[in-house]
């Protein structure tokens, strides 16, 4: 980190860097990402609520890249996120909230969301495990501590833990989420925003201590605004690869994915619904070079 | 190494000797080389020759008179190979020969002597992916294990890494290979063809000072290309565009073809470094491998350099006898896939110029 004093940089400075195996950390690892408190007073008293806290991800300065061209891009990327966050929310989307950018600094702040992702809870394993197959694989959790995170998450009935064992998608919870799922992209898609980077990593669901149930997309770093049907197809495309290389019995579930966002889409479903035919008998997105 | 589990590579050691003779042309260069791997698992280079089919500043090269440099040079550079490798036609176990993808006449001219040679000296063919065949040289020369590889050329931009038997495309361009982005901005403003229009753009931008805003287009683990080329072109119409590269009158507002070849390199490596470590940081891989013509850039070497030192990992790169076109990468890939018994027919030694048989379509036998 460089040594200068902007209040950013002192914040960072006095943040805990999370680990990359982190199921908070952007699947692409290409910016840190931190936990601090934008309000070092509240480190006392508020010691047990998870509100308090900001996610800080750190886009830091990429020696490789011109300083002119780093800078624009760096300032371009936060400031394009902030917004797309901003548009989502507006749009009533389920999104962690901003807390603060600072985009010469290349930070952005976002509300501390205390859960998991999605891909970790249906037992996707860890980031990345299913390409590697020569190099160390760290499982970042043993057996003892998964059980102690997933143990209450009440979705419907009992705890999805017990639900998930047998993965069946018949089965309630699992079928609450992927609705929820479908609701949000929806939700997201009318509000013109497309994610680029859906995947199950993407998605979190709070831990119950937190006394909230709803499912929050993350990581708008690829994201855009477009209103294009084409745009919206290969988001669901996207989603619908991201299913199949890291869940078994992946159909099943983006059917349900696709049903709940069927409804919260309306009659624009039916345009989006048939470009998605066409997206993946494409298969690859080209086959010729220029 | 503690915790890894390295499987066993399925090629075994070669109980004998084994030779292949390797011959390219898939674009404008006509290649070909001998290879040979020893029974103690060592690989040597015999002989690897080359002819590259030069054409006059501002022009591109035609299929039809690419295809008519190879027919009339192949004679001269397979002899010229055979001989400096100091062994005879007899002693060849294989010849490899490229299958595709690349442009369709000059491929099937190649293929044709191929051909011709497996009859006449009774040699079994083996039809060879192009880039696999770069990738393969790669690791051979660098000694690079398992890297994430960009192949960078003038008719691909792809990040590959390898999983289970096939290299696998992470990233690749959307629309114009790089080269091909940097040979006809030579084009654009006169640059010679010699010996290659991409080492001309990188010593004239190594006189470039000034950065001139460009598009930057990453879509995920992919690049677009052909709009930064319109966006470079779009300079030299303007005002301040000298192609001289001097101010009259002490004006410092100007326009050089050095920025612009600086400006082009800058943001153009930047996208393709910025897809590898995204690859990198997905795989959890530490080591790149740059192939392909545009890999013998050093400024692109350099960039990559400390990118994988930011991360901890190593950069590995070949210069331009290897990273050209050349005839050795498909004499050592063909012969990597000879070794594990595999033949193309001489009714099935057919060439694609279509991506149909794209890098991710090979099947990789030989490795674990």
């Amino acid at each position: 980190m460089q040594t200068s004093s902007s209040s950013t940089q002192l914040l960072l400075a006095s943040s805990t860097l999370i680990s990359q195996g982190a199921e908070a950390a952007s699947p692409l690892r290409i910016s840190k990402v931190f936990k601090a408190r934008l309000h070092p007073a509240s480190r006392n008293d508020a010691k047990n609520s998870p509100d308090e806290f900001v996610l800080l991800k750190y886009r830091f300065n990429k020696q490789y890249r011109h300083p002119t061209l780093d800078g624009t891009l760096t300032k371009a990327r936060v400031t394009g996120e902030a917004r797309a966050i901003v548009k989502c929310q507006r749009a009533g989307v389920n999104v962690p909230s901003v807390r603060m950018v600072d985009a010469s600094e290349g930070v952005l702040g976002l509300h501390w969301i205390d859960g998991k992702s999605v891909r970790f809870l249906l037992g996707g394993g860890a980031e990345g495990e299913e390409e590697v197959d020569e190099s160390t694989v760290e499982d970042v959790v043993d057996e003892e501590e998964e059980e102690d995170l997933l143990a209450g998450y009440d979705i419907s009935k009992g705890t999805i833990y017990t639900r998930l064992v047998g993965r069946d998608a018949s089965d309630e919870a699992v079928e609450e989420i992927m609705q929820k799922i479908g609701t949000e992209i929806a939700k997201m898609h009318r509000a013109d925003v497309i994610h680029g980077d859906l995947t199950t990593s993407n998605m979190m669901l709070y831990h119950p201590r937190s006394g909230r149930t709803d499912l929050v997309l993350i990581d708008f770093g690829l994201a855009y605004t477009s209103t294009l049907v084409e745009d919206k197809a290969v988001d669901l495309y996207v989603l619908e690869r991201a299913f199949s290389s890291t869940h078994p019995a992946s159909e099943d579930l983006v059917t349900l994915v696709l049903k709940a966002y069927e409804k919260t889409m309306g009659k624009e479903w039916k345009s989006i619904s048939r470009r998605l035919d066409d997206v993946r008998l494409r298969g690859r997105k080209r086959s010729m070079v220029g | 190494m503690p915790g890894k589990i390295r499987k066993r590579s399925p090629l075994k050691l070669p109980d004998k000797p084994y030779i292949a003779l390797g011959l390219e042309g898939s674009a404008n260069k006509l290649g070909a080389g001998v290879i040979k791997h020893a029974p103690n698992g060592s690989t040597t280079v015999l002989s690897n020759v080359r002819h590259t089919y030069i054409t006059p500043p501002g022009e591109g090269f035609l299929p039809r008179d690419t295809a008519q440099h190879h027919r009339q040079w192949a004679m001269s550079v397979i002899k010229d190979a055979i001989e400096k490798a100091g062994i005879s036609m007899h002693d060849i176990d294989c010849i490899c020969y490229t299958k595709g993808p690349g442009m369709g006449a000059p491929l099937t001219s190649v293929a044709l002597v191929a051909r011709t040679l497996s009859l006449l000296y009774n040699k079994p063919l083996v039809g060879v992916n192009h880039c696999v065949g770069h990738i393969e040289m790669g690791r051979q020369i660098t000694g690079a294990q398992n890297p994430v590889v960009l192949y960078v050329s003038g008719g691909n931009t792809q990040v590959i890494a390898y999983s289970q038997q096939c290299y696998r495309i992470f990233g690749e361009t959307l629309d114009i290979a790089v080269g091909n982005c940097l040979d006809r901005f030579a084009r654009v403003i006169n640059l010679p063809n010699d010996p290659s229009p991409g080492y001309n753009i990188e010593q004239e931008a190594k006189k470039g000072t000034r950065l001139l805003p460009l598009p930057y287009t990453t879509k995920g683990m992919d690049v677009s290309l052909s709009g930064i080329l319109t966006s470079t072109e779009a300079y030299t119409m303007d005002k301040r565009f000298r192609s001289d590269g001097r101010a009259d009158d002490g004006d410092k507002d100007i326009i050089t073809p050095q920025d612009l070849c600086f400006s082009l390199q800058e943001t153009v490596f930047a996208m393709l470094v910025e897809i590898t470590e995204r690859a990198m940081a997905h795989i959890g891989s530490k080591e790149v491998l740059i192939v392909g013509g545009v890999g013998c850039n050093e400024r692109l070497q350099e960039m990559m350099g400390v990118m994988a030192q930011e991360r901890g990992g190593q950069v590995f790169a070949t210069d331009e006898r290897f990273c050209i076109d050349n005839g050795i990468m498909i004499a050592q890939a063909g012969l990597l896939s000879y070794r594990m018994g595999f033949q193309t027919p001489i009714t099935k030694s057919t060439c694609t110029q279509r991506q149909v048989f794209r890098t991710d379509q090979v099947h990789v036998a030989w490795r674990a």
